[in-house]
Order: C-alpha cells, then structure tokens, then sequence
C-alpha cells in the first residue's frame, strides 16, 4: 500500500467519449488514479458519473459509439492506453501500446478480469456453468481442459457453492442471484489476475446477500492479495470494503483520499451530499438528507465546478472556476484530494465570492421551494431566473 | 423427464388435433359447391337412374357423418381409401406423388437455411454498414414478392432468355439413371440439381429473406447481450464470441419458425409445382379440388397435416434440447 513503490495500475487523465448524434458526451473527463498490489479502491458516484465507462476504458473494452480519446493507463509498466504527437501533429496511438491482440491475449482475463453488475445476464443461459468457467480457466492458464474442470470444481467450492461437482453441469437458470455472483467471482479469481474490476457486483442482491458476497471477497482478497477496483454508488460498501476511494461526479474525480479520511475528514461538497444520504437507523426518512437535483448530461457538463448547481456551498466563483483535483491535506504521509475551490490550496478568492442562489432549471422537479431564494435581494447574483411571486 | 416420454407425450396430444382436421376437411369438402357424379360423369349421358347408381356404388347417398365414421374406420386401419375419379387407392397415389414435393420443399429449406443464417449473421456483425443495408433490402423484397412470380421471372431469365436450367419438371434421384438416359450416376446426379435449382430457389426466398431477418434482429440482440461482455472481458476471441456464445443463443427463435413455416412451404409448393410443372402432391391436391374427389382430399390433407405436426413436434424437441432452459414438459 506504500505510494513509493510503482502502482500495479496507474490512470492518468484517462478521458473516454461518446459520439452521439446529440453531440459528444465526455463519460470520463480527465480522471487519475493508482491502485496498488493488494489494494482495493473504490470508484464511487451516482448513476451516470461514468464508473462503468471508466472501468471498461481499462480493458479497452469501450463500445462504439464510445472511444477513449485522451490520457494514459499504464498496467505493470505497459501502455494499455497512450497517445502522442504524430508526425502531422495529430495525436496517435503510441508504439508502445499493446495491441488489441495482446490486450485479449494477455491482459483481459489473465492480468485483469470483471465481475460485472447483473449476475442473471452476465452468464450465457444456453452453457452449463462449469463449462463457462472451464472455457475462461482454460483460455487464460496454462492448463489442460481436464485441469481446468478440476480448478473450476475447486474454485466452484472455494467460493462457497455447495456439492460443486454436481452444480458442475448445471445451467446458470438452476442457480440464484447470489450463487451466480458467487460464480462470477470464482470466475475472475480462477484465471488469477493481480486486478479484478467489480463493477457494482452487490447492486442486483438483496442485503443479506450483499453482506456475504462482501464477506466473501474480504476473505479471498486477503487469500490471494488480488487488488481491486470495486465500483458503487454505495458509501456503506465503501467503508466496509475499500482501502482508498476515488469519488466521481459527471466524468471527474472530484475527491481522493484514504477510506477513513473520506468518511471523517471530507472534503467535497458532493462527497458530503452522498454521505448525508445514506439511510441510517438513527435517522428517519424526513431527516435524511438526499442531494437536490439529478446530475445534469456530460453532455453540456455546467460551467466552472460541475457540482456548483446542486451544491449547498456553491458561491458565485464556483461558476468561474473548474477547480481541478488538488491536494487538500495529508493523511499519513497520503495526500488527500478534493476538487473544490473552498479549500486553501485554490486561491481563487472563495471567501470573498457571494454565495450562489440555486438556479431553478436544473432541479425542474424541486423548482418550487428553491425559486422562492433567487428573489433574495440580499443575494443578487442569479437575478435573471425570473422566478419572483412564488410566495 | 425422458425425451422418449415426451415425445410420446407429444404425439399423444397431436391426436385430436389431427381428428379435428378431419372433421374440417371433410365437411368442406362435402359442402363444396358442386356433384362429384356429375362431374365424373360429364360428357356421359347420364340419366337419373345412372347417377344413383354411381352415388349407390361410391357410397355417396348416404348420410354425411354415416361416411365420415367410416373414413375414420378405414384410415384407423390403414385405409386411406379410393379416388372415384381415378380409381386409384388414395394411399399409392399419395406415395406417387409425395416424393416430388418433399424433395422440393427439403431443399427449398436445405436452400434457406444455408444462406441465411450466415447472411444474417454477416449483416448484424456489420450492423448499419452497407452489407446490412442491401441484405435488409434483399429481405423485404424476399419476404413481400410471391413465389410464383420469382419463379416466372427466373424461367424468364434463367431458362427462356439465358438458357442454362431446364424450366420443367425434376429429375427424380431416387429413379433409375437409364429411365432418363442419363449417362451413370454423375450425369444424373447433375441433372438433378439442375432442373431443382429454380423451383428452388423461387419456394426458398420466402423462408431465406424471413430467417435472415430474424437470424439479424437475434444476432444483434444476442450481441449485445452481458455474457458477450463478459466473454470479451475474459479475452475470447471475437470470432469464438460470434460462432458459439452469441450464435447458440440466437438460433432459438429460428428453430421455431423453421418449424412453423412448414405450412407456407408446403403452401407455396402447390403454386411452383404449377409454375415449374412439377407431378408433386400439391397437383394432385389441386386436381383433388377441382374434381371434387373427396377421399383424395382427405387422404392430402391428413398427410399434409401429420406432416406438419411432425415438423412441430420435431422443433420442439430440437428447442428443448438446445435450451435447456425448455424442459420436457416436467412440472414446473
């Protein structure tokens, strides 16, 4: 977990692009983050933050009309992604870059592999469980297909399905939604990667189930010192799980820090908002805080801090400025990252700045109660909403 | 639950279905406008007394459902009873005729099947580019253009204009080289093709341009699917993704319509044994009508219907066994 020694994973301004016919949608937006051997780092935000999208940037496994346009991602010191300047100045993929076929070859399955969000769809209906797992152990060791059979029975056992031998040659229909994640974990450890990306694994589970598929993993991941990425939009996961966190909001990290400083020490507004909504059993539903609005299309993210119209902080400087993601404090020896101006390390004259009046258009099923501030006189910055009378 | 329990199972129920039809045909038939004596009879100079004794000879002054009950009691027993008009067993006339249709219609669908699963599959892998393009509109034009029009057209260009396919009748493989000439097996093994070629294709292109169709949307749709995400993430290769994870998948629904299609086929081989001037069954089906000769017809229509029902109990089994997901009729 040492920051000295190299990442196993390293993502650096990793931005990935969907060409609509609606205009171009910036999924992920210049995001950096490492993993290190052994670690597990979250990737946490709502829904359309570009988790997913980003995830499957790293095995390269964007699907058209999406394209991972800029950034670097380097795994084990090869470029999995990488560009530059070409002779005509336009930028082009890197020599170094591994091909499509040596992605397939060697970094899908073998060194990477997923466990995705939807275990009733992920496996294929028409093959037998132990024949999927087979042909993935088979296709990403170096075993014969007997020895696969044998290591999928085994790991069919070690991620607790009982009498594997039968359930075998049973089909994905024959089984329930925690024993097919259950399959789909055995799957990922089977072919041995040092990173396993599990894109929101628990989401499709009830919560008892999602508590023993965590357990599960605690327990394995110590076993065999995978690293992974576990992508959520579920804080409690994080706690329980994660060592570090990355917190996304429309395609940015917009905080970065060790799992305990994010809980106690936080320092972005929206990692507040997620936070606070969370339920709890010491709070009722009227007492629970959920963040105002839906977050808005990457489409046309909003101006200067993307978080700014949703935002209990938001001053009038936060439209201006696009903070990026500065170290904000250190936690032992571990810098903390957060990409909001309130902080010292922006100079950007925050304090200074007036605070903003939420702007009606982007909560059109909340404008009621929040038109009625823009009147404010004492706030005259967002006059030109034109939502006076209300009251 | 045993396939051969199931199977039975479905045979069993494939029985009132089948009486059903008999029961349809039969009074149909009898209502057609129209007096089979008479119209056997004509050019006869047939006084009242000679039409009685024919109605008399042929059992047809009796009431109807006297003579259906005793249909039904011959077919139980093998019987499938007598053209009045040929006098001919209804059974060996059937046997004359079927090998024609079923040669044209297996390979009318031997033809479908070939070129379509590929062709679909090639067109949802390049979805939305030009191959996709021209295959969806060489699929409309398939499935919205009768067969006996394409089967004019190709005697138009292929025999009558270019002259290189025979436009009449088959060669029959299961006769006798010398019955034709024919120089050895070779000779008529080509001929064979060749004079199949164009009925053919023209009792084909139906089923081809709707399998394709459905072979495209599954392809696309299976494609799509989160186990092709999953395989991709686990480094299979595309062309493995493509021939068994997404392929076995997507050939469900085909199986199900090359079942039910049988009935178009076997529909549609009716009007290209017209235009081709085939001796099949479909003619005969059609004398049948015409001649109001009732046995015959139900004789074709009861074949015609087993057959059907075959092919139906036959995909149901090849779904159940390619899904496991489908069962063998077990209590859920």
């Amino acid at each position: 977990m040492s920051s000295e020694s190299e990442p196993l994973l390293r993502v650096e301004n990793l931005k990935t692009q969907f060409f609509t016919e609606a205009g171009t949608v910036r999924a992920v937006d210049g995001i950096s983050f490492d993993v290190h051997e052994g670690e597990i780092v979250g990737l946490v935000g709502e829904s359309g933050a570009g988790k997913s999208v980003a995830s499957m940037s790293l095995l390269r496994l964007v699907e058209s009309p999406g394209e991972i346009v800029g950034g670097e991602i380097t795994y084990k010191g090869e470029t999995i992604f990488g560009l530059e300047e070409g002779p005509d100045g336009e930028l082009q993929e890197r020599e170094d870059m591994l091909s499509n076929q040596e992605m397939r070859d060697r970094i899908r399955g073998n060194e990477i592999a997923v466990i995705f969000q939807d275990p009733m769809e992920s496996l294929n209906p028409v093959f037998t469980v132990g024949g999927q797992l087979r042909e993935f152990i088979e296709l990403n060791r170096d075993l014969s297909s007997e020895q696969a059979r044998q290591e999928a029975v085994e790991m069919l056992r070690e991620v607790g399905i009982p009498d594997p031998e039968q359930r075998y040659d049973e089909y994905p229909h024959q089984f329930s939604g925690g024993m097919r994640q259950r399959v789909l974990i055995a799957m990922a450890l089977a072919c041995e990667p040092s990173l396993i990306i599990a894109d929101e694994p628990t989401t499709a589970l009830d919560v008892t189930v999602e508590g023993q598929i965590i357990d599960l993993v605690d327990d394995l991941q110590e076993k065999y010192g995978t690293s992974f990425i576990w992508v959520t939009h579920d804080m409690g996961v994080v706690a329980e799980i994660c060592d570090r966190v990355n917190v996304m909001y429309l395609g940015e990290i917009v905080e970065q820090s060790p799992v305990d400083e994010l809980f106690y020490d936080t320092k972005h507004p929206y990692t507040e908002a997620l936070l606070d909504s969370i339920p709890r059993p010491d709070k009722t539903v009227g007492e629970l805080d959920p963040i105002e609005g839906v977050m808005p299309e990457a489409i046309s993210p909003p101006s200067g801090c993307r978080f700014h119209p949703r935002c209990p902080d938001a001053r009038e400087v936060c439209q201006r400025v696009h903070p990026e993601n500065k170290q904000v404090d250190t936690a032992e020896g571990v810098p903390h990252r957060a990409a909001c101006v309130k902080h010292d390390a922006f100079d950007v004259g925050y304090d200074e700045s007036v605070p903003l009046a939420k702007s009606p258009q982007v909560t059109a099923d909340s404008s009621a109660n929040t038109e009625t501030s823009v009147t404010d006189p004492e706030r005259g910055t967002a006059g030109s909403s034109g939502g006076e009378g209300s009251e | 639950m045993g396939l051969l329990r199931y199977t039975t199972y479905r045979f069993l129920q494939a029985i009132p279905v089948l009486i059903g039809i008999s029961i349809l045909t039969f009074v149909l038939a009898n209502l057609t406008p129209g007096d089979p004596v008479r119209l056997m009879l004509q050019g006869v100079e047939a006084d009242q007394e000679m039409i009685e004794q024919v109605e008399a000879r042929y059992g047809l002054d009796r009431p109807m459902h006297e003579r259906y009950l005793d249909y039904m009691a011959g077919l139980v027993q093998g019987d499938m009873g007598h053209s009045f008009h040929r006098n001919q067993d209804v059974a060996s006339l059937i046997a004359s005729r079927i090998g024609p249709t079923l040669l044209l219609v297996l390979s009318a669908y031997a033809f479908a099947l070939v070129t379509s699963i590929p062709l679909g599959i090639i067109a949802a892998k390049r979805r939305n580019e030009p191959f996709d393009h021209v295959s969806r509109i060489v699929a409309l034009l398939g499935v919205s253009t009768p067969s006996f029009w394409i089967g004019i057209m190709l005697i138009l260009i292929f025999a009558v204009q270019l002259g290189w396919l025979p436009s009449a009748d088959l060669v029959y493989p299961w006769w006798s080289p010398e019955v034709y000439g024919h120089d050895g097996y070779l000779e008529h093994f080509v001929e064979t093709i060749r004079h199949l070629v164009l009925p053919m294709i023209a009792l084909g292109t139906l089923q081809m341009a709707t399998l394709m169709r459905v072979e495209r949307t599954q392809m696309i749709e299976s494609l799509q699917g989160e186990y092709v995400k999953l395989a991709r993430a686990y480094g299979v290769p595309e062309r493995t993704i493509l021939r068994k994870h997404a392929f076995q998948v997507a050939q469900l629904p085909i199986i199900t319509i090359v079942g039910l299609n049988l009935s178009t086929a076997l529909g549609g081989a009716v009007l290209i044994e017209f235009v081709f001037n085939i001796n099949g069954l479909g003619r005969l089906f059609y004398e049948a009508i015409i001649q109001l000769d009732y046995q015959l017809i139900m004789g074709i229509t009861m074949i015609i219907a087993t057959m059907f029902v075959i092919g139906v109990i036959i995909t149901d089994i090849a779904y159940a066994y390619i899904d496991p997901r489908v069962t063998y009729g077990e209590a859920e």
